[in-house]
């Protein structure tokens, strides 16, 4: 019984010394990873979405089954520019965060892959500029194709990788169907319908 | 200081984690798909291996037998998140190269075995320099079979291109089955060599 005690008693002050370190620990990193995350979101807006100069989160009452995270409205001084739209389509080895500048008047600015699971090599090369730099400048609703793409709406599939590829152009189409068809943006006014 | 030389090569070459005892084979396998992938694990397996070494020798004589791997366990796994909280904090580009694998580091068992076989038998030196051998071991061995897997499965080394691009990268060594051929043939190159020393010898 005594021996009981002891030995829980040692393994409770390891435990409590790991635990108050980890707690002081987690306080010392939180601003700096909260920054981090941040600095790393405004360049992703940045690098999709470059004409504007300012990025103001937009509210949104999104559907339920929408992949779509945030909402970010693009001003160059006062003029609203574009959207910065994170969106997350599941692809092979789970949800892609992607973040799709388009602007105001639905055509893709930028695509930038921001996180995501998929299998090194394959889906992984949907990082890879040459895959994501193929939406620059198209709009409408996109397609998926293995060949060499021949019309204006379609996208050349990874190597070995079409379900990402096909996960990346239907989270873009969302975020294209909303902007063409969701946003009201007369007078600078962002105005959402879903009905 | 003899010994520690002794640690750092028996940790490199004679007892090489990978290679020559077999042990952490989950990342290898999972995280060799690049070198850089590779050396970004070993070294984050490394600090985590010279920290768990230093504090399990230091109280080595205050953690009582009968509860020594469940003090190992959190030993080891929080030093694993303060590792992962000082990436995310300071090098969010490695972090977010290495995020999933990072905590696997805790089930790492080169790590549990280092700290059962040596650590917890023998003073703080000699412990620190096993840690340090046996990380760089493992980093050297990761690098080694990322470093094959990258040239063959993509024509590239560290993300540049040295292969002419008329080459047809084999997508196969990229991925898992490429960990299996690439470790079975660099253990068999490894293994005849050693055979062909001691025949020598």
């Amino acid at each position: 019984m005594k021996e009981i005690l002891k030995l829980g008693l040692i393994l409770f002050v390891i435990t409590a010394v790991a635990a108050g370190l980890l707690g002081f620990a987690n306080e010392m990193t939180k601003e700096p990873i909260a920054k981090q995350v941040q600095q790393t979101k405004e360049e992703a807006m940045k690098q999709t979405l470059p004409q504007a100069d300012q990025y103001e989160s937009v509210e949104v009452d999104l559907p339920e089954e929408s992949m779509i995270l945030e909402v970010n409205a693009g001003y160059k001084g006062d003029v609203l520019e574009g959207f910065a739209v994170k969106v997350a389509p599941k692809g092979f080895g789970g949800a892609i965060e992607i973040m799709v500048g388009v602007s105001k008047d639905g055509i893709l600015q930028g695509v930038k892959i921001l996180n995501h699971s998929e299998t090194p090599g394959l889906g992984a090369n949907a990082e890879d500029p040459v895959f994501t730099s193929q939406y620059e400048g198209k709009s409408g609703q996109l397609k998926v194709v293995k060949a060499t793409p021949g019309a204006e709406d379609e996208i050349q599939a990874i190597t070995g990788a079409t379900i990402t590829s096909k996960a990346v152009t239907a989270g873009i189409n969302e975020v294209l169907n909303l902007i063409e068809h969701r946003v009201d943006t007369d007078n600078n006014e962002i105005i959402f319908d879903f009905n | 200081m003899k010994k520690i030389i002794q640690r750092l090569s028996n940790g490199i070459i004679t007892e090489n984690p990978t290679f020559v005892q077999v042990i952490g084979m989950c990342p290898t396998l999972a995280v060799t798909t690049g070198a850089e992938n590779g050396i970004g694990m070993g070294l984050a397996t490394t600090a985590v291996l010279v920290g768990s070494n230093l504090f399990i020798s230091l109280l080595r004589k205050f953690i009582p037998s009968k509860i020594r791997i469940p003090a190992y366990v959190v030993i080891i796994a929080s030093l694993v998140t303060l590792i992962e909280f000082t990436l995310k904090a300071y090098v969010p580009a490695l972090y977010s190269q290495l995020g999933l694998f990072i905590p696997l580091i805790v089930v790492n068992c080169i790590i549990l075995a280092r700290a059962e076989a040596y650590a917890s038998k023998n003073k703080l030196l000699p412990s620190i320099m096993d840690g340090l051998g046996m990380g760089l071991g493992f980093t050297l061995a990761l690098a080694t079979i990322g470093a094959v897997r990258e040239i063959l499965g993509a024509g590239k080394v560290f993300g540049v291109q040295i292969l002419p691009s008329s080459y047809q990268p084999a997508l196969i060594m990229i991925l898992a089955p490429g960990a299996f051929f690439t470790l079975g043939i660099l253990m068999a190159i490894l293994n005849h060599v050693r055979s062909k020393k001691m025949k020598n010898a």
